[in-house]
Protein backbone atom coordinates (compact mmCIF):
# COMPACT_ATOMS: atom_id res chain seq x y z
CA UNK A 1 0.00 0.00 0.00
CA UNK A 2 1.21 3.52 -0.81
CA UNK A 3 1.96 4.93 2.64
CA UNK A 4 1.87 8.51 1.33
CA UNK A 5 -1.67 8.11 0.10
CA UNK A 6 -3.83 7.46 3.12
CA UNK A 7 -7.59 6.93 3.46
CA UNK A 8 -7.83 10.50 4.75
CA UNK A 9 -6.16 11.88 1.62
CA UNK A 10 -8.55 9.91 -0.57
CA UNK A 11 -11.46 11.30 1.45
CA UNK A 12 -10.15 14.84 0.93
CA UNK A 13 -9.76 14.21 -2.81
CA UNK A 14 -13.33 12.90 -3.06
CA UNK A 15 -14.65 15.83 -1.02
CA UNK A 16 -12.91 18.37 -3.29
CA UNK A 17 -14.14 16.62 -6.43
CA UNK A 18 -17.76 16.56 -5.24
CA UNK A 19 -17.78 20.15 -4.01
CA UNK A 20 -16.07 21.41 -7.20
CA UNK A 21 -18.75 19.74 -9.32
CA UNK A 22 -21.61 21.11 -7.22
CA UNK A 23 -20.26 24.68 -7.09
CA UNK A 24 -19.31 24.71 -10.77
CA UNK A 25 -22.81 23.63 -11.78
CA UNK A 26 -24.34 26.18 -9.37
CA UNK A 27 -22.18 28.85 -11.04
CA UNK A 28 -23.60 27.87 -14.45
CA UNK A 29 -27.16 27.83 -13.05
CA UNK A 30 -26.82 31.36 -11.66
CA UNK A 31 -25.21 32.56 -14.86
CA UNK A 32 -27.99 30.89 -16.85
CA UNK A 33 -30.69 32.65 -14.83
CA UNK A 34 -28.93 36.02 -15.19
CA UNK A 35 -28.85 35.50 -18.97
CA UNK A 36 -32.49 34.36 -18.87
CA UNK A 37 -33.44 37.66 -17.16
CA UNK A 38 -31.66 39.63 -19.89
CA UNK A 39 -33.47 37.56 -22.51
CA UNK A 40 -30.26 36.16 -23.96
CA UNK A 41 -30.41 32.95 -25.99
CA UNK A 42 -27.27 31.71 -24.20
CA UNK A 43 -29.35 30.93 -21.08
CA UNK A 44 -30.50 27.53 -22.36
CA UNK A 45 -26.95 26.40 -23.09
CA UNK A 46 -25.66 27.58 -19.72
CA UNK A 47 -28.42 25.84 -17.75
CA UNK A 48 -27.98 22.65 -19.79
CA UNK A 49 -24.21 22.78 -19.15
CA UNK A 50 -24.93 23.14 -15.42
CA UNK A 51 -27.12 20.02 -15.48
CA UNK A 52 -24.47 18.03 -17.40
CA UNK A 53 -21.73 19.17 -14.99
CA UNK A 54 -23.85 18.06 -12.07
CA UNK A 55 -24.61 14.69 -13.66
CA UNK A 56 -20.89 14.22 -14.37
CA UNK A 57 -19.87 15.00 -10.77
CA UNK A 58 -20.50 11.44 -9.45
CA UNK A 59 -18.60 10.10 -12.48
CA UNK A 60 -15.63 12.34 -11.61
CA UNK A 61 -15.85 11.04 -8.03
CA UNK A 62 -15.73 7.44 -9.33
CA UNK A 63 -12.65 8.28 -11.46
CA UNK A 64 -10.96 9.57 -8.28
CA UNK A 65 -11.87 6.32 -6.52
CA UNK A 66 -10.26 4.29 -9.34
CA UNK A 67 -7.14 6.45 -9.00
CA UNK A 68 -7.17 6.29 -5.19
CA UNK A 69 -7.60 2.53 -4.94
CA UNK A 70 -4.87 2.01 -7.55
CA UNK A 71 -2.56 4.17 -5.43
CA UNK A 72 -3.37 2.13 -2.31
CA UNK A 73 -3.04 -1.08 -4.37
CA UNK A 74 -6.56 -2.21 -3.44
CA UNK A 75 -7.14 -3.42 -6.96
CA UNK A 76 -10.45 -5.20 -6.33
CA UNK A 77 -12.00 -1.90 -5.21
CA UNK A 78 -10.37 -0.12 -8.17
CA UNK A 79 -11.99 -2.74 -10.42
CA UNK A 80 -15.39 -2.23 -8.76
CA UNK A 81 -15.08 1.54 -9.25
CA UNK A 82 -14.00 1.00 -12.87
CA UNK A 83 -17.07 -1.20 -13.45
CA UNK A 84 -19.30 1.57 -12.06
CA UNK A 85 -17.56 4.07 -14.35
CA UNK A 86 -18.20 1.79 -17.34
CA UNK A 87 -21.89 1.54 -16.37
CA UNK A 88 -22.12 5.33 -16.20
CA UNK A 89 -20.54 5.55 -19.64
CA UNK A 90 -23.03 3.00 -21.00
CA UNK A 91 -25.97 4.98 -19.54
CA UNK A 92 -24.64 8.17 -21.16
CA UNK A 93 -24.41 6.48 -24.55
CA UNK A 94 -27.68 4.51 -24.60
CA UNK B 1 -46.36 23.29 -20.65
CA UNK B 2 -44.54 25.04 -17.80
CA UNK B 3 -43.80 28.75 -17.63
CA UNK B 4 -40.95 29.71 -15.31
CA UNK B 5 -41.89 33.29 -14.47
CA UNK B 6 -40.59 35.19 -11.45
CA UNK B 7 -43.44 33.98 -9.20
CA UNK B 8 -42.95 30.34 -10.19
CA UNK B 9 -39.18 30.69 -9.74
CA UNK B 10 -39.57 32.11 -6.21
CA UNK B 11 -42.19 29.53 -5.23
CA UNK B 12 -40.15 26.61 -6.56
CA UNK B 13 -36.94 27.84 -4.91
CA UNK B 14 -38.87 28.19 -1.64
CA UNK B 15 -40.41 24.72 -1.94
CA UNK B 16 -37.01 23.31 -2.89
CA UNK B 17 -35.52 24.93 0.21
CA UNK B 18 -38.31 23.49 2.37
CA UNK B 19 -37.87 20.03 0.82
CA UNK B 20 -34.12 20.25 1.47
CA UNK B 21 -34.67 21.00 5.16
CA UNK B 22 -37.32 18.29 5.42
CA UNK B 23 -35.02 15.77 3.77
CA UNK B 24 -32.27 16.52 6.30
CA UNK B 25 -34.63 16.27 9.29
CA UNK B 26 -36.53 13.19 8.18
CA UNK B 27 -33.54 11.44 6.68
CA UNK B 28 -35.31 10.83 3.38
CA UNK B 29 -34.29 11.96 -0.07
CA UNK B 30 -36.12 14.82 -1.70
CA UNK B 31 -37.55 12.57 -4.42
CA UNK B 32 -40.64 11.55 -2.49
CA UNK B 33 -41.58 15.24 -2.16
CA UNK B 34 -40.23 16.71 -5.43
CA UNK B 35 -42.07 14.38 -7.81
CA UNK B 36 -45.54 14.83 -6.19
CA UNK B 37 -45.00 18.60 -5.92
CA UNK B 38 -44.19 18.94 -9.60
CA UNK B 39 -46.87 16.50 -10.78
CA UNK B 40 -49.79 17.31 -8.50
CA UNK B 41 -49.24 21.01 -7.80
CA UNK B 42 -47.68 22.21 -11.05
CA UNK B 43 -49.00 19.72 -13.59
CA UNK B 44 -45.53 18.74 -14.82
CA UNK B 45 -45.63 15.36 -16.68
CA UNK B 46 -44.30 12.58 -14.45
CA UNK B 47 -41.32 11.65 -16.67
CA UNK B 48 -40.07 15.24 -16.56
CA UNK B 49 -40.71 15.43 -12.81
CA UNK B 50 -38.67 12.26 -12.24
CA UNK B 51 -35.79 13.67 -14.31
CA UNK B 52 -35.75 16.88 -12.23
CA UNK B 53 -35.94 14.90 -9.00
CA UNK B 54 -32.96 12.74 -10.02
CA UNK B 55 -30.85 15.84 -10.78
CA UNK B 56 -31.72 17.23 -7.34
CA UNK B 57 -30.73 13.90 -5.77
CA UNK B 58 -27.32 14.03 -7.51
CA UNK B 59 -26.83 17.55 -6.14
CA UNK B 60 -27.79 16.81 -2.53
CA UNK B 61 -25.97 13.49 -2.51
CA UNK B 62 -22.76 15.12 -3.79
CA UNK B 63 -22.97 18.01 -1.32
CA UNK B 64 -23.86 15.91 1.74
CA UNK B 65 -21.46 13.07 0.82
CA UNK B 66 -18.57 15.52 0.64
CA UNK B 67 -19.11 16.26 4.34
CA UNK B 68 -19.70 12.62 5.34
CA UNK B 69 -16.62 11.37 3.49
CA UNK B 70 -14.42 13.95 5.17
CA UNK B 71 -15.85 12.97 8.59
CA UNK B 72 -15.19 9.30 7.81
CA UNK B 73 -18.88 8.51 8.29
CA UNK B 74 -19.48 7.18 4.77
CA UNK B 75 -17.88 3.79 4.11
CA UNK B 76 -16.48 4.37 0.60
CA UNK B 77 -15.41 0.74 0.04
CA UNK B 78 -18.87 -0.54 0.92
CA UNK B 79 -20.40 2.23 -1.18
CA UNK B 80 -18.43 1.42 -4.30
CA UNK B 81 -19.08 -2.31 -3.89
CA UNK B 82 -22.84 -1.74 -3.75
CA UNK B 83 -22.75 0.87 -6.51
CA UNK B 84 -22.09 -1.82 -9.13
CA UNK B 85 -25.51 -3.45 -8.82
CA UNK B 86 -27.29 -0.22 -7.83
CA UNK B 87 -26.10 1.59 -11.00
CA UNK B 88 -27.09 -1.39 -13.13
CA UNK B 89 -30.57 -1.45 -11.56
CA UNK B 90 -30.87 2.29 -11.99
CA UNK B 91 -30.13 2.10 -15.74
CA UNK B 92 -32.71 -0.67 -16.20
CA UNK B 93 -35.25 1.28 -14.09
CA UNK B 94 -34.79 4.44 -16.18
CA UNK B 95 -35.07 2.51 -19.43
CA UNK B 96 -38.24 0.82 -18.16
CA UNK B 97 -39.71 4.19 -17.09
CA UNK B 98 -39.19 5.64 -20.55
CA UNK B 99 -41.31 2.80 -21.96
CA UNK B 100 -44.08 2.84 -19.36
CA UNK B 101 -47.18 5.03 -19.52
CA UNK B 102 -47.56 7.98 -17.14
CA UNK B 103 -50.58 6.35 -15.49
CA UNK B 104 -48.65 3.21 -14.62
CA UNK B 105 -45.80 5.26 -13.11
CA UNK B 106 -48.36 7.29 -11.11
CA UNK B 107 -49.69 3.97 -9.80
CA UNK B 108 -46.22 2.63 -8.87
CA UNK B 109 -45.31 5.94 -7.24
CA UNK B 110 -48.46 5.94 -5.10
CA UNK B 111 -47.71 2.40 -3.88
CA UNK B 112 -44.12 3.41 -3.04
CA UNK B 113 -45.35 6.54 -1.18
CA UNK B 114 -47.82 4.48 0.86
CA UNK B 115 -45.01 2.11 1.86
CA UNK B 116 -42.72 5.04 2.80
CA UNK B 117 -45.54 6.63 4.80
CA UNK B 118 -46.11 3.43 6.84
CA UNK B 119 -42.35 3.01 7.35
CA UNK B 120 -42.02 6.65 8.52
CA UNK B 121 -44.90 6.21 10.96
CA UNK B 122 -43.48 3.00 12.44
CA UNK B 123 -39.95 4.43 12.66
CA UNK B 124 -41.22 7.57 14.38
CA UNK B 125 -43.22 5.55 16.91
CA UNK B 126 -40.34 3.18 17.61
CA UNK B 127 -37.95 6.11 18.18
CA UNK B 128 -40.39 7.80 20.54
CA UNK B 129 -40.78 4.63 22.60
CA UNK B 130 -37.04 4.15 22.86
CA UNK B 131 -35.90 6.30 25.76
CA UNK B 132 -32.21 6.09 25.09
CA UNK B 133 -31.59 3.73 22.26
CA UNK B 134 -28.81 1.24 22.77
CA UNK B 135 -25.93 2.21 20.61
CA UNK B 136 -24.77 -0.15 17.97
CA UNK B 137 -22.68 -2.97 19.22
CA UNK B 138 -19.10 -2.32 18.38
CA UNK B 139 -17.28 -5.07 16.61
CA UNK B 140 -14.79 -7.01 18.63
CA UNK B 141 -11.16 -6.19 17.99
CA UNK B 142 -8.96 -8.04 15.59
CA UNK B 143 -8.44 -8.00 11.88
CA UNK B 144 -11.61 -7.82 9.86
CA UNK B 145 -12.67 -7.84 6.22
CA UNK B 146 -11.75 -5.23 3.64
CA UNK B 147 -15.16 -3.56 3.94
CA UNK B 148 -15.07 -3.19 7.74
CA UNK B 149 -14.72 0.31 9.04
CA UNK B 150 -15.08 2.64 12.00
CA UNK B 151 -16.19 6.21 12.57
CA UNK B 152 -16.20 8.81 15.31
CA UNK B 153 -19.66 9.30 16.78
CA UNK B 154 -19.96 12.76 18.43
CA UNK B 155 -23.10 11.69 20.35
CA UNK B 156 -21.16 9.00 22.23
CA UNK B 157 -17.76 10.71 22.04
CA UNK B 158 -16.12 7.49 20.91
CA UNK B 159 -15.16 5.51 17.83
CA UNK B 160 -17.61 2.86 16.66
CA UNK B 161 -16.16 -0.05 14.70
CA UNK B 162 -18.25 -2.47 12.72
CA UNK B 163 -17.95 -5.49 10.48
CA UNK B 164 -19.77 -5.76 7.18
CA UNK B 165 -21.52 -9.05 6.44
CA UNK B 166 -23.98 -10.52 3.92
CA UNK B 167 -22.63 -8.61 0.93
CA UNK B 168 -24.10 -10.99 -1.68
CA UNK B 169 -27.76 -10.55 -0.64
CA UNK B 170 -27.16 -6.83 -0.01
CA UNK B 171 -25.85 -6.40 -3.57
CA UNK B 172 -28.89 -8.27 -4.88
CA UNK B 173 -31.35 -6.02 -2.99
CA UNK B 174 -29.35 -2.93 -4.04
CA UNK B 175 -30.10 -3.79 -7.64
CA UNK B 176 -33.82 -3.32 -6.91
CA UNK B 177 -33.15 -0.12 -4.94
CA UNK B 178 -31.37 1.22 -8.02
CA UNK B 179 -34.24 0.06 -10.23
CA UNK B 180 -36.74 1.91 -8.06
CA UNK B 181 -34.56 5.02 -8.19
CA UNK B 182 -34.40 5.04 -11.98
CA UNK B 183 -38.07 4.19 -12.36
CA UNK B 184 -39.57 6.63 -9.85
CA UNK B 185 -36.94 9.34 -9.33
CA UNK B 186 -36.27 8.62 -5.69
CA UNK B 187 -32.84 8.15 -4.10
CA UNK B 188 -33.44 4.60 -2.98
CA UNK B 189 -32.26 5.30 0.57
CA UNK B 190 -35.56 3.89 1.88
CA UNK B 191 -34.23 0.48 0.83
CA UNK B 192 -30.44 0.98 1.03
CA UNK B 193 -30.33 2.19 4.64
CA UNK B 194 -32.32 -0.75 6.15
CA UNK B 195 -30.37 -3.19 3.95
CA UNK B 196 -27.00 -1.91 5.18
CA UNK B 197 -28.23 -1.54 8.75
CA UNK B 198 -30.13 -4.79 9.22
CA UNK B 199 -28.54 -7.10 6.64
CA UNK B 200 -24.92 -5.92 6.58
CA UNK B 201 -24.70 -4.90 10.25
CA UNK B 202 -23.62 -1.32 9.55
CA UNK B 203 -24.57 1.18 12.31
CA UNK B 204 -27.48 3.44 11.30
CA UNK B 205 -25.46 6.67 11.01
CA UNK B 206 -22.81 5.05 8.80
CA UNK B 207 -25.51 3.27 6.77
CA UNK B 208 -27.36 6.56 6.12
CA UNK B 209 -24.10 8.32 5.16
CA UNK B 210 -22.99 5.46 2.89
CA UNK B 211 -26.43 5.29 1.26
CA UNK B 212 -26.24 9.01 0.59
CA UNK B 213 -22.77 8.53 -0.88
CA UNK B 214 -23.86 5.88 -3.36
CA UNK B 215 -27.28 7.21 -4.45
CA UNK B 216 -25.55 10.05 -6.31
CA UNK B 217 -24.05 7.54 -8.73
CA UNK B 218 -27.28 5.61 -9.27
CA UNK B 219 -29.24 8.84 -9.80
CA UNK B 220 -26.57 10.10 -12.25
CA UNK B 221 -26.82 6.86 -14.26
CA UNK B 222 -30.57 7.49 -14.66
CA UNK B 223 -30.13 11.23 -15.31
CA UNK B 224 -28.01 10.48 -18.40
CA UNK B 225 -30.85 8.38 -19.82
CA UNK B 226 -33.55 10.97 -19.04
CA UNK B 227 -31.30 13.68 -20.53
CA UNK B 228 -30.77 11.76 -23.75
CA UNK B 229 -34.49 10.98 -24.03
CA UNK B 230 -35.21 14.73 -23.79
CA UNK B 231 -37.22 14.55 -20.56
CA UNK B 232 -35.19 17.12 -18.63
CA UNK B 233 -36.35 20.75 -18.30
CA UNK B 234 -33.08 22.57 -17.42
CA UNK B 235 -34.77 25.71 -15.94
CA UNK B 236 -36.92 23.63 -13.63
CA UNK B 237 -34.02 21.39 -12.60
CA UNK B 238 -31.76 24.39 -11.89
CA UNK B 239 -34.23 26.22 -9.66
CA UNK B 240 -35.13 23.07 -7.71
CA UNK B 241 -31.43 22.19 -7.27
CA UNK B 242 -30.63 25.67 -5.94
CA UNK B 243 -33.51 25.52 -3.45
CA UNK B 244 -32.90 21.95 -2.31
CA UNK B 245 -29.14 22.49 -1.90
CA UNK B 246 -29.62 25.61 0.23
CA UNK B 247 -32.27 23.76 2.25
CA UNK B 248 -30.03 20.72 2.78
CA UNK B 249 -27.17 22.88 4.06
CA UNK B 250 -29.55 24.80 6.32
CA UNK B 251 -31.07 21.54 7.54
CA UNK B 252 -27.65 20.11 8.38
CA UNK B 253 -26.60 23.25 10.25
CA UNK B 254 -29.77 24.34 12.04
CA UNK B 255 -31.80 21.22 12.65
CA UNK B 256 -29.08 18.64 13.09
CA UNK B 257 -30.02 18.11 16.72
CA UNK B 258 -33.78 18.54 16.38
CA UNK B 259 -35.98 15.62 17.39
CA UNK B 260 -37.43 14.33 14.20
CA UNK B 261 -39.67 11.54 15.57
CA UNK B 262 -42.82 13.66 15.97
CA UNK B 263 -42.24 15.39 12.63
CA UNK B 264 -41.82 11.93 11.12
CA UNK B 265 -45.20 10.74 12.44
CA UNK B 266 -46.92 13.96 11.31
CA UNK B 267 -45.40 13.74 7.85
CA UNK B 268 -46.24 10.06 7.49
CA UNK B 269 -49.91 11.15 7.41
CA UNK B 270 -49.12 13.85 4.84
CA UNK B 271 -47.20 11.41 2.65
CA UNK B 272 -50.12 8.97 2.84
CA UNK B 273 -52.53 11.67 1.65
CA UNK B 274 -50.17 12.44 -1.26
CA UNK B 275 -50.05 8.69 -2.02
CA UNK B 276 -53.87 8.57 -2.23
CA UNK B 277 -53.94 11.68 -4.45
CA UNK B 278 -51.28 10.21 -6.73
CA UNK B 279 -53.19 6.90 -6.83
CA UNK B 280 -56.34 8.73 -7.95
CA UNK B 281 -54.48 10.41 -10.82
CA UNK B 282 -53.36 6.99 -12.08
CA UNK B 283 -56.87 6.15 -13.35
Amino acid sequence: MDENFSEKKLGKLIQRTLLSGVFLSLFFFFLGFVFRLTGSAAADGLLRTGVWLLALTPAARVIMLVYGYCRTKEYHFALAAFTVLSLLLVSALI
Amino acid sequence: MFDLNFLNFSLLAFFGFFIGILGSVLGVGGGIFIVPLLVLALGVPIHQAIAVSLVAIVATSSAVASVNVERGLANMRLGVALEVTTALGSIIGALAASRLSSNLIHFFFSIMLAAVSISMFLKGRRSLKRVSSGHFQAAAGGAGGALDSSFFDPSTGSHTSYRVKNMAPASFVSFFAGGLSGLLGIGGGVIQVPVMNLLCGVPFKAAAATSNFLIGVSAAASVFIYLRKGYLIPDLAAVIVIGVLLGSFAGMQILYKARSEKIQIAFSAFVFVVAVKMFMTAF
